[in-house]
């Protein structure tokens, strides 16, 4: 029965109880909205930076990541490293690179390169470069004429070259030698990372091995794609286990930024949510302290007829946990609908397009938020609630029945 | 034997610098099925010594003993527990629950006490019969007359099964007609079912129909007497 009166007593003073419910729901909303937005963003800049760029795991040799000397190709029994990756459950797909950088000129410029030497089939299975390359922009290591090279877009401008235009790419061999080679641009890739682009070009392992005079089946680099994200650190403890002297990291590791975006995302979404409720905290104590003062004489008689502390607290903070969810249901269900209906949209930042792409970021962006947001944030609208209602409660409890109710 | 027995009970106040005796030497005790007036003017200490019989305020001396237990020692915790079973209140201004409606404003006390919604829904409908408002239950109390209401806090008082009930000028914001039916049930409930009413009033209607009549004057009994 007190949970009747309760919920009856948040509508005494509808219009001061509307205010208050419709502050909450908006800024549940802006705060759903915004938490979806920046999620959403940041979900999608992992996803596309772990599919084009990291992969969920990467294998070196140890001495290989301080300075990306050619020379420290990864070594060891490479017959076993290939059956262990080609047997062991849970990997997709892996793909050897020989990875070097390069001077990459034309004839009007010139800029430095990293070089992926690829086997293009088992590279499209491991990332999706392949994919981002659009159909008046040439192909993946298809019908190319003279030695294939496949460039980003950023790059094509910043040598002024286009599509089979020819590049040279110089470096240095095993033995520290200068050498180099021409290339023809088979194919502009495009992905929402303009400083990816601008860096990486991809060619045939085939094609630069001999001119790096290393041995037929060296690589440098090797990237592994999960068939899970949620198996990437069982698996590298397993190849760790099993290859110690090589260097195998995952993409947290590889990109240490993206791990944190990834790992700090949600802290900060709570804190962000927190603040807000902090906020409507404050507009809920004050409206529970006007019902107080509006009601002193009643509160006076249920103390007096005989409704104990525990009581008169309980029925308080009912009332202040009903207004908060009120207005939480109504915040987070619109707040929900908005972020549904933007995912199927997106929402096409494209003024701002070269701006995001040189952070990394698509301009494209599709909001997202889990389901166990949903869940401590409805936990976190009853906490707000309840805690809002310590003070009121307090001011009520330390009424005396005797004056209250005579109180005018 | 007395249900509440008053004994040497002292309570004063600062006003100011001036320290006032609300009540000063008190000694009354009074028996089941009274039907008592307390009157005096403003400022005697007809009200604090209602509140201290009700366990609402503490005496600064003195004993208060119902059915031989001494509330003056009770904690706060085991007061209210006391009052909710033992004392019934009508207050000046109704002080109904104004959201609910009158079978529910009646209802509350038993739902405070623990008593099933069957039985609380029985009592308290067959209160509000008895106060005759059988046909207004789930009328809200903006919709009653200030008598309705005041007949709605009777019920109230009642539903707890009280030892007796203390009203504080239930008169004093009623018309005559109101008054003059209010008092009639009152009576009635005291006459019929020996419940215990003990008021302070200002209104000689509600004196004139009191069995006993107390004058309080500067916090002292003047007068205590038993009327026809």
């Amino acid at each position: 029965m007190i949970w009747i009166v309760a919920w009856k007593n948040v509508w005494r003073n509808k219009a001061r109880s509307l205010v208050v419910v419709m502050a909450i729901a908006f800024g549940l909303l802006g705060g759903v909205f915004s938490s979806a937005v920046l999620k959403g963003t940041s979900d999608q800049r992992v996803r596309e930076a772990v599919s084009r760029e990291t992969s969920h795991l990467q294998i070196h040799n140890k001495a290989y990541t301080d300075d990306n000397e050619v020379k420290f190709v990864i070594g060891g029994d490479l017959e076993k490293l290939d059956n262990v990756l080609d047997t062991m459950k849970g990997i997709e797909a892996w793909s050897p690179r020989v990875k070097f950088m390069a001077m990459a000129g034309s004839a009007n410029a010139g800029t430095g390169v990293m070089v992926m030497g690829i086997d293009p089939d088992r590279e499209s299975r491991v990332t999706e470069i392949h994919s981002l390359i659009r159909d008046s922009c040439g192909t993946w290591f298809q019908a190319c004429k003279g030695v294939p090279v496949i460039v980003g877009e950023a790059l094509t401008k910043k040598l002024k070259v286009r599509l089979h235009s020819k590049i040279v790419l110089t470096f240095q061999d095993m033995q520290g030698n200068l050498t180099g080679g021409a290339f023809r641009i088979c194919g502009i890739y495009r992905t929402s990372n303009s400083v990816f682009d601008e860096m990486n070009v991809f060619v045939t392992r085939t094609d630069v091995i001999p001119l790096l005079a290393a041995e037929t089946n060296s690589c440098h680099e090797i990237a592994m794609r999960m068939k899970d994200a949620g198996i990437v650190e069982q698996i590298q403890s397993t190849l760790k286990t099993l290859f110690p002297a090589l260097l195998i990291q995952n993409w947290k590791e590889i990109d240490p930024l993206l791990g944190m975006l990834n790992d700090f995302m949600d802290l900060w979404l709570y804190l962000f949510m927190g603040i807000i409720m902090l906020a409507l905290g404050f507009g809920i104590i004050n409206t529970m302290l006007m019902a107080i003062l509006e009601r002193t004489r009643e509160l006076g008689m249920l103390a007096a007829i005989g409704m104990n502390k525990q009581k008169i607290f309980s029925l308080i903070m009912l009332e202040s946990v009903f207004l908060s969810l009120t207005g939480g249901i109504i915040g987070i269900t619109m707040g929900t609908a908005l972020t549904w209906y933007t995912n199927l949209t997106g929402i096409n930042l494209g003024t701002f397009t070269e701006g995001f792409e040189k952070i990394g970021y698509n301009p494209m962006l599709y909001p997202s938020l889990d389901l166990f947001f949903f869940i401590n944030l409805t936990l976190m609208v009853i906490a707000t609630g309840i805690l809002a209602s310590v003070y009121p409660a307090r001011r009520a409890l330390k009424l005396r029945p005797a004056e209250a109710i005579r109180n005018d | 034997m007395s249900i509440i027995a008053i004994e040497n009970l002292k309570k004063s106040y600062r006003d100011s610098e001036v320290e006032v005796h609300a009540l000063n030497d008190i000694n009354i005790a009074f028996d089941q099925g009274e039907f008592t007036a307390i009157v005096g003017p403003s400022g005697s200490g007809k009200t604090t010594l209602l509140n201290m019989i009700g366990g609402l305020d503490k005496p600064d001396n003195g004993r208060i003993l119902i059915g031989g237990e001494d509330i003056t020692k009770l904690s706060s915790r085991k007061l209210i527990d006391f009052r909710m079973h033992h004392i019934g209140f009508v207050f000046q201004s109704y002080n109904l629950i104004p959201v609910l409606t009158a079978l529910e404003n009646v209802e509350f006390i038993m739902h405070l006490q623990g008593i099933k919604r069957e039985k609380r829904l029985s009592r308290a409908t067959e209160l509000l019969e008895a106060v005759g408002l059988g046909d207004r239950i789930h009328s809200r109390p903006s919709k009653l007359s200030g008598g309705q209401q005041q007949r709605v806090a009777v019920a109230r008082a009642l539903a707890s099964r009280p030892r007796f009930i203390l009203a504080d000028e239930p008169t004093a914001n009623l018309d005559s007609a109101s008054t003059r039916n209010l008092l009639e049930i009152m009576e009635k409930l005291n006459q019929e079912e020996q419940v215990t009413f003990i008021f302070s009033t200002h209104d000689q209607r509600v004196v004139d129909k009191a069995h006993r009549v107390i004058v309080l004057e500067d916090g002292k009994v003047v007068k205590d007497e038993y009327q026809n």
